[in-house]
């Protein structure tokens, strides 16, 4: 049974194509970090905030932190003769002439200045800024954005009532005021958990779905089906080939993911914000901030959102295990799960806007994966409810495994001729 | 041994096999029929890549399909396209087949040698496949169909591509094996089976014509085979009166093997029928249909 396995997956293994794919999308991978890590340095001072005032932002601790930016501050006004209040007051009288006195030093020393009082005044609008926030009325929006209306509109404001005690228990938890990289100066978030984490999706997607469609496919395309169904295994060889093109998916998954999140937090030090929350208020880059339905540390979403897109991806190898067992040709396979995929995404927009339906038909794989940077956030549009990704990965595991039995059941009596 | 009762194959409306009745026990079969009169599907059943319509088909008494790997595990089965693969080594390809066929690696890679050697293949045993010709191929399809040391070998249309000299090593290979198991091989080919085969399968128009011995299916010709001398000029009409079962040009005439029901004519040399004369008269219809 093992050596089977270990056999079928030598057939994915040895695919040149597959192999050559593998190589490009991970040299990809590498080169959209590196060429966007301009600002690497920058974000290491949140390490040294961090380690100087504690992970959180209390009033105690945000008065340490002011008070030593004013001496960095008188510093500034000693080196320059002058009187400021601010780094950026020094930075927008400088002219261009004046900005070869000072050395190179000096000017390290300013633009660390500029990047602490940066943190400590955002750090300092974060009531002011909460306060601002109506949920209820960022409801009333999205119902007008989306055209809601009867009851799916109910049920959003249901959801959202929800999402507002959610929202009052994380700022009574102060899980907002935890240091974090500036989300509107560096979109760090939307970088690893958008930008690379969509790369590693498609990339694995296609990975996965190529090398199942592969193994399934393989006696068939090479025109050893007769040989092989009737050796002693016979049709019970697709369990074995279901279990290689499961496990060559995570081998694809693990593998992209390891060296591009390993050259990700090799290139971005990340060593101090593990545990800063994931709804911390520097974690707002556009017009609201990701609030999540639990108290998540950045440590626990990410590895949270690597399980869910592991699973996913996994759920993806079954169905097309699934119909490659029924089409038989792996060109074919990969058009129609690619068609599929399209189709589910898209299914929300055929919906009607005033019934549950829409949201029902938003419990998709596909929906799921593209929108993985929200996952777990109450902040989400019209995936905000809090079951989402347990009842999305709950009930495509269920179908999974049904359309999978279904097509096996089914190879095993259907005549291969 | 095996039994196969009131079998029939359709698809769709297509009929391909009606109401076969066979019986095979330990010896050398024949299924010979022109392509395309059900040899492939009858085996195909019997390989249980394929079920029956209707009828089923047991061995000792229990049925194939329901012995599942019990069954099959005593099957060996060389397909008539013979798939493998390209980038493989013929030893890497049957490892994989004795794993699909539950033997250990260690005893293959025994076997798998022993095997190659058996059909002159034991300079190649690692070369990849993809350099390889149609009767190398065919040669390593006739090895793993052996790797089990099946009890039941079904063999269809195996002399396909091989040269005179690997026939004839073919059937000696043949003849040694089907001392002790049940060895079916279909083909169109008389000369592969005639001399070897303990008995011979004939189907046609979907049904069981024939199944006896060489001698039996033979004599039912007896008395109606004759050779003759004719001029060129008198052939085709004498083909359009007599079925031709082969003619020769000697010395600017014509011999001529026919068919005759009846009373012979004065020169006619009555001959005894081959197996050969039988598949000719049988299939008259469909081999002319073919040419």
């Amino acid at each position: 049974m093992m050596s089977i396995i270990l056999h079928e997956c030598k057939k994915a293994l040895t695919s040149p194509i597959l192999i050559g794919l593998l190589v490009v999308f991970s040299a990809f991978n590498l080169f959209v970090i590196i060429s966007s890590s301009d600002h690497k340095a920058e974000l290491k001072i949140i390490n040294e905030i961090i380690e100087t005032y504690g992970l959180k932002i209390t009033d105690d601790s945000l008065d340490e932190f002011n008070s030593n930016v004013q001496l960095d501050v008188a510093e500034l006004n000693r080196m320059t003769a002058s009187e400021f209040t601010s780094v950026y007051e020094f930075l927008d009288g400088l002219s261009f002439e004046n900005q070869e006195k000072y050395s190179d030093e000096q000017w390290e020393f300013i633009h660390r200045l500029q990047l602490k009082e940066m943190y400590l005044n955002m750090a300092k609008s974060i009531d002011e800024s909460y306060e601002g926030i109506d949920i209820r009325k960022l409801a009333a929006g999205e119902i007008e954005k989306y055209g809601l209306s009867g009851k799916a509109a109910e049920t959003f404001l249901n959801e959202n009532e929800k999402f507002f005690e959610r929202f009052k228990e994380m700022v009574s938890n102060g899980e907002h005021k935890q240091w974090f990289f500036a989300g509107k100066a560096y979109y760090m978030h939307t970088f690893l958990f958008k930008t690379i984490f969509l790369q590693i999706i498609i990339e694995s997607l296609l990975l996965i779905i190529l090398t199942t469609a592969l193994i399934t496919t393989y006696e068939f395309e090479n025109k050893t089906h007769l040989v092989a169904y009737s050796t002693k295994r016979g049709r019970k060889l697709m369990k074995n080939k279901l279990l290689s093109a499961l496990a060559i998916a995570a081998v694809i998954v693990v593998f992209l993911f390891a060296i591009t999140l390993g050259t990700f937090f090799t290139v971005f030090d990340y060593s101090h914000v593990w545990q800063t929350s994931i709804s911390s208020a520097f974690n707002w880059e556009y017009n609201f901030p990701y609030i999540a339905w639990w108290d998540l540390s950045v440590g626990t979403f990410l590895i949270g959102v690597i399980a869910l897109v592991f699973v996913v991806l996994l759920l993806f190898s079954g169905l097309t295990f699934a119909l490659s067992v029924t089409v038989k040709n792996s060109y074919i396979t990969f058009f129609l799960v690619a068609a599929l995929f399209v189709l589910l995404w898209l299914l929300p927009s055929f919906m009607p806007k005033s019934a549950n339906l829409l949201f029902v038909s938003a419990y998709t794989l596909p929906t799921l994966l593209l929108a993985v940077s929200s996952s777990f956030m109450g902040s989400s549009g019209l995936i905000l409810f809090e079951n989402f990704e347990w009842m999305t990965v709950s009930c495509w595991t269920v179908i999974t495994i049904v359309v999978c039995y279904m097509s096996y059941k089914r190879f095993i009596k259907i005549d291969i001729s | 041994m095996l039994v196969v009762k009131d079998v029939s194959k359709r698809y769709g409306d297509f009929t391909a096999l009606q109401q076969i009745n066979l019986e095979f026990n330990t010896g050398l079969y024949g299924l010979l029929a022109p392509n395309g009169a059900g040899k492939t599907t009858l085996i195909k059943m019997l390989a249980t890549l394929i079920a029956p319509s209707e009828g089923e088909i047991y061995y000792n008494g229990k049925n194939i399909i329901d012995m599942d790997e019990q069954y099959r595990e005593l099957l060996g089965f060389l397909p008539q396209q013979f798939g493998y693969y390209k980038n493989y080594s013929p030893k890497q390809y049957m490892l994989y087949l004795a794993a699909l066929k539950g033997i250990g690696k260690k005893e293959a890679l025994k076997k798998i040698d022993d095997l190659l050697e058996k059909v002159a293949l034991g300079d190649v045993v690692n070369k990849k496949m993809k350099k390889f010709s149609g009767g190398m191929i065919q040669r390593v399809g006739i090895a793993q169909a052996l790797l089990n040391d099946p009890k039941i070998l079904i063999l269809d249309e195996p002399t396909a591509g091989l040269d005179p000299k690997e026939r004839a090593r073919f059937r000696h290979l043949l003849t040694e094996l089907a001392r002790d198991r049940l060895v079916i091989i279909s083909t169109h080919i008389v000369s592969d089976i005639e001399s070897i085969a303990n008995e011979i399968i004939m189907i046609k128009n979907k049904q069981l014509l024939y199944k006896d011995s060489v001698e039996d299916i033979c004599s039912t010709l007896r008395g109606n085979v004759f050779e003759t001398t004719i001029d060129f000029d008198l052939l085709e009409a004498f083909r359009k009166k007599y079925v031709l079962l082969s003619e020769k040009q000697e010395y600017g005439k014509m011999i001529v093997r026919f068919i005759h029901k009846g009373v012979p004519e004065a020169g006619w040399k009555p001959v005894a029928p081959q197996l050969e004369d039988v598949f000719l008269y049988e299939y008259r219809d469909e081999i002319e249909g073919e040419v």
